[in-house]
């Protein structure tokens, strides 16, 4: 019986404030503000930063989440931390050959380097192309595969052959409408020198809008000839195991302050980086964004219960006699702060509806000007919408319970 | 409404049994006392009239009958149950079981259909919608706007919106029909329309209970109860005015 009454109450209750609402089409638009701007905050910024995750996760992780970097400088955190990486010692061949024949944990370790350069081939020509220089090791690690042809081999890397493989960009550019296998075999030119395609790339997608396919991958050794042997170079490193990454990497670190015979007070004298490593720093730096989101939000949420609050009082005041009315026919003070609870809510929620719906279009008008993608979380439109329910049920208890306890003899004699 | 009929005062148990009511109010400083030592019974069918001039009590008798109010002294029996000493939400049990307001302001929800205004009743007493809905109209019927049922209370006259409200005091079958000036904010015309639904409805085996000011609504009663200075200084067997036609209830 008792539920049948509250069923009862819930849905005239939502009728009732829906049609409030409907009536004070201003005034509701100013109460629920304060709703609308939290829900659209959580929306938009939980969308963005989820698009962003995606991205930034696909793009750490593009070469399987165990392998890691070496490099000569890691993540500075201030201006005299990056100036002082950038006096640290080149990495060198040598200290690649070094931890491959030292080291027992490591399965494969690339070296690599890149830099932009035009590519020619006849009268066409892509400028800017990401020229990279790979070491046979790079084959064993890449895992975007070959859409033709084939990588290079360890001999090819070995006698520095001029051999090259594309990019699926750099291909469209230079070979309009010829297929990727008819492009096997053709000689282009970067620099002073040609190169036999052998392989077209797989396409690797983009990242933040960028394309990763304006791309032509060289033996390593003929690269350092195109452009000197002063650039460092980056390792990339698979270990044996996916188990063994912590372990991998304290080998590494141990083996190259070796060959670079540090003492053991002296501090490293290169980088060593998992994909972990730039992902935790990102999610501390997200950490931080969802920190301050939540002070917005929860700012805006009680100037939107307080607004919600004093409407509300308002509305019992208005509506005094409805409630002398109700009671003189036998509503209960729980039924009159029930449906008074529920219009609170209701209002509320209206508001959260309004925030989500805003905040959809928001964040699919950022997607389409912007490289990020439109991911709208559902975690984050059930924590909007009860989060608005909460503010609704807190901020309309107190004027719920001022209706519910009016006298219905002075009630009925509100003017 | 399906009692028998039964004219006068033999026989039956009181359907409202008074024992040395009062109410005092505390203004702090002064106690008003509103109501004193009030002893009156009302019985099963009875058509009673109470009169007196503003500031006589009869308004407070009135909230103390509708179960709006409680006393400070003496016993009010309604229906063989004790009500001056229950609690708030007992007491909106009651009014929403045996008592039907009908006031002089009509007091319909302004945003709510003729139909919905009757069902309030229905609502706060847990009925589903479909046989709050069916019993609504049958009041509606009863009161002779049936056709009306669509319609907000700004589309209707004086007269019918008080015919909604009666149709909301009959909805739940009440043991009292409790009217308050039902006449107070209507023509002399409409009045009389009033006044033959109340007697009709009496006829029909309703206990009505009329608080007037106005003798020539009062005429209409079987019974006049007057009051002055709270206190009941008569208590009067009337032949009313307008002997309605015989009526013979069904069952």
């Amino acid at each position: 019986m008792n539920s049948a009454r509250r069923s009862i109450g819930l849905s005239e209750g939502v009728l009732i404030a829906l049609d409030s609402i409907w009536a004070n089409k201003l005034r509701s638009f100013l109460t629920v503000l304060g709703n609308i701007i939290a829900v659209t905050s959580i929306i938009l910024v939980v969308t963005i930063i989820q698009g962003v995750n995606a991205e930034v996760t696909g793009l750490l992780t593009a070469e399987g989440a165990d392998v890691y970097s070496i490099e000569r400088s890691g993540i500075a955190f201030s201006k005299e931390e990056a100036m002082a990486m950038r006096n640290r010692p080149r990495l060198t061949r040598a200290d690649a050959r070094f931890l491959r024949g030292e080291a027992t944990t490591i399965a494969a370790l690339s070296v690599g380097a890149d830099r932009n350069a035009r590519i020619e081939y006849r009268a066409k020509s892509v400028d800017g192309a990401n020229i990279e220089g790979k070491s046979y090791d790079w084959a064993l690690i890449d895992q975007t595969g070959m859409r033709a042809g084939r990588y290079f081999s360890a001999l090819e890397v070995d006698r520095n052959r001029t051999v090259t493989m594309l990019g699926l960009d750099v291909v469209e550019e230079l070979f309009p409408g010829l297929s990727p296998e008819a492009t096997l075999g053709r000689r282009v030119r970067i620099k002073n020198l040609h190169f036999v395609v052998i392989g077209v790339l797989e396409t690797r997608g983009s990242a933040f809008g960028f394309s990763k396919d304006d791309v032509a991958v060289v033996p390593i050794g003929v690269w350092q000839r195109l452009f000197g042997y002063r650039t460092s170079l980056e390792f990339r490193v698979k270990p044996r195991k996916p188990s063994m990454v912590e372990t991998s990497m304290d080998e590494a670190r141990t083996l190259m302050r070796i060959q670079h015979r540090l003492r053991p007070r002296d501090e490293d004298d290169f980088s060593v980086t998992s994909s972990d490593t730039f992902l935790d720093l990102y999610h501390q730096f997200t950490a931080g964004i969802y920190g301050a989101l939540i002070g917005i939000v929860a700012m805006a949420l009680v100037v939107g219960g307080i607004v919600i609050m004093n409407i509300m009082l308002m509305v019992v005041t208005e509506r005094t006699r409805e409630v002398g009315i109700r009671k003189a026919v036998g509503a209960t003070y729980q039924q009159i702060l029930w449906q008074f609870l529920v219009e609170a809510v209701t209002v509320s929620l209206v508001g959260g509806v309004a925030g989500i719906a805003l905040g959809y279009f928001a964040a699919a008008g950022i997607a389409s000007f912007t490289p990020l993608p439109f991911l709208l979380v559902p975690w984050s439109v059930a924590a909007a919408l009860t989060t608005v329910m909460v503010v609704g049920v807190v901020f309309g208890i107190y004027p719920a319970s001022r209706a519910a306890m009016l006298d219905p003899i002075a009630a009925l004699r509100h003017e | 409404m399906s009692e028998p009929q039964m004219h006068g005062t033999g026989g039956c148990a009181p359907i409202i049994e008074i024992r040395g009511l009062g109410k005092t109010y505390d203004m702090g400083k002064v106690k008003v006392e509103a109501l004193r030592n009030v002893d009156l019974d009302v019985r099963r069918n009875e058509f009673i009239a109470i009169m007196g001039p503003s500031g006589s009590g009869k308004s407070t008798l009135m909230n103390l009958i509708g179960c709006l109010d409680t006393p400070t002294a003496g016993t009010y029996t309604l229906n063989h149950q004790e009500v001056s000493n229950l609690d708030d939400n007992e007491l909106a049990a009651v009014r929403n079981r045996e008592i039907g307001f009908v006031f002089q302001t009509f007091n319909l929800l302004p945003r709510a259909t003729a139909l919905h205004n009757v069902e309030l009743p229905l609502i706060y007493a847990g009925v589903s919608s479909r046989e709050r809905k069916k019993r609504a109209l049958h009041a509606l019927e009863v009161t002779g706007l049936a056709d009306r049922s669509d319609h907000r209370p700004n589309e209707l006259s004086g007269g019918q919106r008080q015919r909604v409200a009666i149709a909301r005091a009959l909805v739940n079958e009440p043991a009292i029909l409790l009217a308050d000036e039902p006449t107070g904010n209507l023509d002399s015309k409409t009045s009389y329309e009033v006044m033959e639904l109340f007697i009709e409805l009496h006829d029909k085996g309703q206990t009505v209970i009329l608080v007037t000011h106005e003798s020539d609504i009062a005429q209409h009663a079987h019974r006049s109860v007057h009051f002055l200075d709270g206190a009941i200084v008569g208590d009067n067997r009337q032949t009313p005015r307008l002997i309605s036609t015989e009526h013979t209830p069904a069952g």
